[in-house]
């Protein structure tokens, strides 16, 4: 596993991560996990429901605090973060793409893609437009900018949830079953973007997937069975 | 206006607020005008409240002297057998005991007079000698109350050409048996202007005296019972010499020294010297409960509009809970999203207090305009209201401090919703 990316810089690792659910009985839900993902990295994860994956996932976008053992991201230890602090990384260094593409219904696709970078406060009102055309232009948007949120279809929703995912240029993309709730066109289309990102802009990419022709199509597939990992393979 | 609407385009927080908001606009126009009452009612109830106190202070208190020295007769007198028998546990038992005939006059009350004008903080001194009469016009008949005065003096102290209804009181100097009667008691006699009516003194002296004067202080009971006359008129009815008056009436510069230069006068010349705030303590006592009650009622009142705030944010964040996991996610704070629905009940509290400050101003001005003739304890014609601004200042910090607090709770759950719940649960 190691000959693609001997020279390339770790961006996240976790140590002996382990995780309990206290509800409705002590579960161990993640056991001893060893991982270590690479700059530039399209990975997925993949495997049954209630495998852990997706608690995987929770955790290592620091969404979840509660667990045993480490986790680094860019070099620093996510335990030794506040609150806040763990705020500010999520809106600097991680994107996230989730089923659902939770978008704010009633703002234009254009103020939804700024959102996390007004927040983020780096650059000015002209430039973070700019910036966020930019990211619409990739995903094909450009000419929906000014329409409200809640009149786009699930799969150009969807593509704008990436758009605002992509608007800081993030250390890392998180998505969560990002073609769940998408037809098998709008699937491929994402699944398209996705490899783009991937090959022209070089983006870190972790994908949580129960579909396997989605996985098949990731350059690193980690397979999850009762909690551990039982396969890790490039592809 | 646009300058405003850049800010709030321009902060997400903001805008996201006023989203909310404008998303669920009758809801936020209920919790408004819940504010909106209350505030006007706030307005309103103090307003009308005090300023009804301030009229029966300025009626009652006006009357009253700031100092009122008088000679205070003993009661409840102890026979001459208790006196000398006060160690001995014999039963002594006096039937039938009277008061001794106690003279209330005041002993040299122009030197006493001369030497209170001469005192810094006294601004009027109005010698007073009272009784009383029986008043007799044709076969009507009332009960009433002598009051000997000077009435330049009575006039320095009292307003007394303020309250004149009829007639000029200074004819009181020139005629020879002069009486100014109370508006009620001129009524009640059928007396009219210049008319002759009589005067029965407990002292078997009756007069014939001329109505030169109808006063109309306002305070109901007083106006019924009472009649000016000069002091020689009240010494000649009341059989008694020339120099003899029961009261010393004084007015002050500044009424808050009452208190203390009341004790030095009652010191220093041996008599009963009694403060406004004293003479009227019931009434300051009752106006106590009075403000505990009005307050108690708007208080409540903002409770409330404190409840319809509470119910419409907590409404806006059970529907909004994907929002808010998506703004967590995306890098906002517990204390970003705190601010957003912080800000909603803010702008519910500002917005719905403008437009109680109007209302309740509106409403004073509507009421305070209807004529009526209220006859209690003071006359009124029209109800007055304290429209001071410092109702309003508090009116209004009071209406934010009851939205902020409704809104705290809901925005402080908003803040503690953990996005992994939302996603996941989805």
């Amino acid at each position: 596993m190691t000959e693609q990316n001997n020279n390339n810089k770790i961006i996240i690792e976790t140590k002996a991560l382990n995780k309990y659910f206290y509800e409705p009985e002590k579960f161990q839900v993640l056991k001893n996990i060893n991982l270590q993902i690479f700059k530039g990295e399209f990975c997925s994860i993949v495997g049954a429901s209630g495998s852990g994956k997706s608690t995987l996932l929770y955790l290592l976008s620091t969404l979840d605090t509660d667990y045993d053992g480490e986790i680094w991201m860019d070099g620093m230890n996510l335990r030794e973060k506040s609150k806040n602090q763990l705020a500010e990384i999520r809106n600097e260094k991680i994107g996230f793409v989730f089923q659902f593409h939770y978008l704010l219904p009633e703002f234009t696709v254009l103020d939804n893609v700024k959102l996390p970078a007004i927040k983020l406060g780096k650059l000015s009102e002209e430039e973070i437009e700019t910036k966020a055309y930019e990211k619409l232009e990739i995903l094909g948007l450009r000419d929906q900018a000014l329409k409200r949120a809640n009149k786009l279809s699930g799969g150009q929703q969807q593509r704008v949830a990436i758009a605002r995912a992509l608007i800081n240029d993030p250390q890392i993309l998180f998505g969560d079953e990002p073609t769940g709730n998408l037809d098998s066109k709008n699937s491929q289309l994402v699944l398209a973007i996705l490899k783009e990102l991937k090959q022209q802009f070089h983006q870190t990419i972790l994908i949580v997937t129960h579909d396997m022709l989605f996985a098949g199509n990731t350059d690193r597939m980690i397979s999850f069975k009762d909690g551990e990992v039982e396969e890790d393979k490039y592809l | 206006m646009t300058f405003l609407k850049k800010i709030i385009q321009r902060t997400p927080t903001l805008r996201i607020a006023f989203t909310h908001l404008l998303g669920k606009r009758r809801q936020t126009l209920v919790a408004m005008l819940g504010v909106t009452f209350g505030i006007a009612v706030f307005i309103f109830q103090a307003g009308l409240i005090t300023g009804f106190q301030t009229v029966f202070i300025e009626k009652t208190v006006n009357t009253t002297a700031n100092i009122h020295i008088y000679n205070e007769a003993e009661k409840n007198r102890k026979s001459l057998f208790e006196k000398f028998d006060a160690n001995n546990n014999d039963w002594v038992v006096v039937y039938s005991q009277k008061p001794k005939d106690e003279d209330p006059k005041i002993k040299a009350a122009s030197e006493i007079m001369k030497d209170i004008e001469r005192h810094p903080l006294v601004s009027g001194v109005s010698p007073f000698l009272g009784g009383q009469a029986i008043f007799r016009n044709g076969i009507s008949q009332r009960a009433g109350r002598i009051a000997g005065i000077d009435i330049r003096r009575e006039d320095q102290l009292f307003n007394v050409a303020q309250y004149m209804k009829q007639g000029d009181m200074l004819k009181l100097e020139t005629t020879a048996n002069g009486v100014i009667l109370g508006s009620g008691l001129a009524d009640d006699l059928g007396a009219k202007l210049n008319d002759k009516i009589t005067v029965i003194s407990p002292q078997g002296v009756s007069l014939d005296l001329t109505v030169i004067g109808i006063h109309e202080s306002g305070l109901v009971e007083v106006d019924k019972s009472r009649a000016f006359v000069k002091i020689s008129t009240a010494q000649k009815l009341l059989n008694v010499s020339g120099d003899y008056i029961t009261d010393i009436n004084i007015k002050l510069n500044n009424i808050d020294a009452a208190e203390a230069l009341a004790k030095e006068f009652e010191h220093k010349y041996g008599y009963r010297a009694q403060d406004w705030k004293e003479a009227n303590a019931s009434i300051f006592s009752v106006f106590k409960v009075q403000n505990m009650v009005t307050y108690l009622v708007i208080i409540s009142i903002l409770i409330v509009s404190g409840f319809g705030i509470f119910n419409i944010q907590m409404m806006i964040i059970y529907e909004k809970l994907g929002d808010i996991a998506i703004l967590k996610a995306i890098g906002y704070k517990d204390k970003d999203i705190r601010k957003i629905f912080l800000t909603e009940s803010i702008v519910i509290g500002i917005i719905g207090g403008i437009f109680g400050l109007l209302l309740g101003y509106v409403v004073t001005l509507i009421v305070g305009s209807i004529p009526l003739d209220v006859r209690g304890f003071v006359a009124i014609k029209y109800l007055t209201f304290n429209r001071e601004p410092i109702f309003f200042i508090m009116a209004f910090v009071f209406g934010l401090v009851a939205t902020s607090v409704a809104g705290y709770l809901p925005a402080r759950k908003a803040a503690k919703v953990d996005p992994v719940d939302i996603i996941r649960g989805k």
